[in-house]
């Protein structure tokens, strides 16, 4: 008990934390409400004040705010995503971008997007408007049951092969992503950066309840897992005794991480390294107990997307960053920091 | 814990030295009382728009524009520069309070043009097309869009300008080259350097494909143009007269040979707005010059 209430302690504090830098973030850019605060003018947004201008309403609600609420949603997803990864692989490097689902994502999101128009038709109306967020979870997923596939074999995975795989697939959807690019025109394609390096400025509220819904449904399923993930630590066998149902638990990692990995990527681009950073940073300060490290880090990839994407949108205004760029810049030594840690025992 | 709290009070103090800086507060300029129409707060998107409203008199009603609008340079004080269309994002526009948007539809990206039509800002997408005929009626149209009736001068213009070009008796054949990133692209049929090079009295030296490609030695050897023609700032990117002539395959052609290369400012010949006939004129001129 007194572990589950440290637990909700950390939760409470990261959930606290969250919401002072979505308030900062509501009021960074380079809009101005006229002295108003942005805060001021969400609640009046909320009240459905009637003297509010279009502009100042639109700004808020349908810029700022929506954007933080997909930094929200997707930060957590790719995080928890990262931390369940790492836990079925028992392997701190096993994270969406590194072993190639959001490759595998892109491409086939790239190939909905630039051939879709084709086929688009025979297709009932529901999966039409849905075509690209269902094509990367296709993708991501092929590309897990792959690496899968070829990294394991009698219940252990080869780490070597592992990210080898992921650098494969990577190479194979980079080149078709690049030939796609190619081929397309530019009102389909237009932007090799977003596929490369994310982006979160199209955010809207349609998107955000189709994240909220892959991220209500993902974590009913995966979030209680922290447990049965420790006692796998121990190795599958064991575990298996100890009464856990490891086949059962390794289907729906792979099910749940891929189509989070898919949903995040359909929409904001391939953002990398946030799968990587965040449990990192939870493991030094909790190990590996994936009853705490998985929860919060639910909350905390949240913390760190939002974090990155408030900065990328104010460091050059009017104009802003790549958000992959700031994620990649801070994943990059943490990486390295891994490789280090693990050398012998990689 | 003690991490917890130390990297809470970090951003605290970030975000509270965020709030004391404040913002800068925009400048709203008084727009003249001698402005006889109504006047808006224009935002351009596309360097051609952006000469055609400066053109029709209200060049002190825009209020942003894109980084393709270099033309007139005195907008670089009275307009922000948002930055490039394909990376824009709505916020920037909303912040310079425009009351009319006006933009091309094959530069705007749809994400954008989505926030443009829902954020409640009266907005025009023209098509452009690349022709005298074209361009003629982006002037009619963009006037028609900001309330000025006064736009047959600016075609009568273009007319008068393009009188002026010499018909050149062998038509020379010219290769337009741009970098695009790190790769050389050359322009083929129906772009609208095909079409300038067309009014000028020259023939497009690539005529087996569309739009823009990476230039390979041997479409050049092929192409065997009599003039190679970049945008001033593209031929320095290219590492000037001698960059251009060791590209590979370049110096198996008449233009290599002869070296025949001839550059222009970008925004005068790739806008297609008021100064299309001047463009065209100054192209023909090079041209004449360099085939002799």
């Amino acid at each position: 008990m007194k572990t589950q209430s440290k637990l909700y302690f950390y939760l409470t504090i990261s959930a606290i934390l969250l919401v002072i830098i979505a308030v900062w973030s509501l009021n960074t850019g380079v809009y101005d409400f006229e002295g108003k605060s942005a805060f001021e003018v969400l609640g009046k947004v909320i009240k459905g004040d009637q003297d509010l201008s279009l502009s100042d309403q639109y700004v808020v609600w349908d810029v700022r705010a929506a954007r933080i609420i997909m930094a929200i949603l997707i930060g957590s997803m790719l995080a928890v995503s990262g931390t369940g990864l790492q836990g079925l692989f028992k392997n701190p490097l096993a994270t969406g971008d590194l072993i190639g689902l959001t490759s595998g994502a892109t491409l086939l999101a790239a190939i909905a997007i630039v051939l879709g128009g084709h086929f688009k038709q025979y297709l009932p109306e529901v999966i039409q408007f849905s075509l690209v967020g269902i094509a990367a979870f296709i993708g991501s997923f092929l590309s897990m049951l792959l690496v899968y596939r070829i990294s394991t074999s009698g219940g252990k995975t080869n780490v070597v092969m592992m990210l080898l795989t992921g650098v494969a697939i990577t190479a194979i959807g980079f080149s078709i992503t690049g030939f796609l690019i190619y081929i397309s025109k530019d009102d389909q394609l237009r932007d090799l950066t977003f596929w490369n390096l994310g982006s979160l400025a199209a955010a809207t509220w349609t998107k955000n309840s189709i994240l909220t819904v892959v991220l209500i449904i993902s974590y009913i399923i995966l979030l209680p897992k922290g447990k049965a993930l420790n006692v796998m630590m121990l190795g599958e066998k064991d575990a298996q005794h100890l009464g856990i149902n490891v086949e059962r638990l390794k289907k729906q990692i792979i099910i749940i991480t891929a189509l989070m990995v898919g949903s995040c990527v359909a929409f904001s681009g391939t953002i990398g390294f946030v799968g990587l950073i965040v449990p990192y940073i939870l493991r030094l300060l909790f190990k590996s107990n994936y009853a705490f490290i998985l929860p919060l880090s639910a909350v905390c990839g949240s913390i760190l997307l939002l974090t990155a994407d408030t900065f990328s949108r104010s460091i050059v205004e009017p104009s802003e960053l790549p958000i992959g760029i700031l994620t990649a810049l801070m994943g990059g030594p943490i990486f390295i920091a891994i490789l280090i840690k693990f050398k012998k025992s990689l | 814990m003690k991490k917890f709290i130390l990297a809470a009070s970090v951003l605290v103090a970030v975000y509270s030295c965020k709030k004391e800086a404040g913002k800068p507060t925009e400048n709203t300029t008084e727009v003249s009382s001698e402005a006889p129409k109504s006047t808006h707060k224009i935002v351009t998107l596309n360097g051609g728009i952006t000469e055609i409203v400066s053109a029709l008199g209200q060049e002190k009603e825009i209020v942003g524009t894109d980084v393709t609008s270099t033309y007139p340079e005195s907008l670089k004080a009275t307009a922000k520069d948002l930055g490039h269309v394909r990376s824009m994002t709505i916020e920037p526009i909303m912040a310079v309070s425009p009351t009319l948007i006006l933009a091309s539809e094959k530069d705007i990206n749809p994400e954008l043009m989505g926030k443009i039509k829902s954020s409640g800002i009266k907005s025009e997408i023209f098509k452009q097309e690349f022709t005298v005929d074209g361009t003629k009626k982006l002037i009619a149209d963009v006037a028609k869009a900001i309330g000025n009736t006064d736009y047959q001068k600016l075609n009568d213009k273009i007319d008068a300008d393009l009188k002026q070009i010499q018909p050149i008796a062998k038509k020379p054949k010219v290769l337009f080259i741009y970098a695009r990133g790190n790769m050389l692209m050359v322009s083929g049929k129906n772009t609208p350097m095909a079409s300038l090079i067309g009014l000028a009295g020259g023939e497009n030296a690539v005529n087996d494909f569309e739009d823009f490609k990476p230039l390979t030695p041997e479409a050049v050897v092929k192409a065997n143009p009599d003039v190679l023609f970049f945008f001033t700032s593209g031929l320095q990117g290219a590492g000037g007269n001698e960059g251009a002539l060791k590209m590979p395959g370049v110096s198996q052609t008449n233009a290599g040979k002869n070296k025949k290369i001839i550059t222009m400012d970008g925004g005068l010949v790739s806008s297609f707005g008021p100064r299309l006939g001047e463009a065209a004129v100054g192209l023909n001129k090079l041209l004449i010059e360099n085939t002799k």
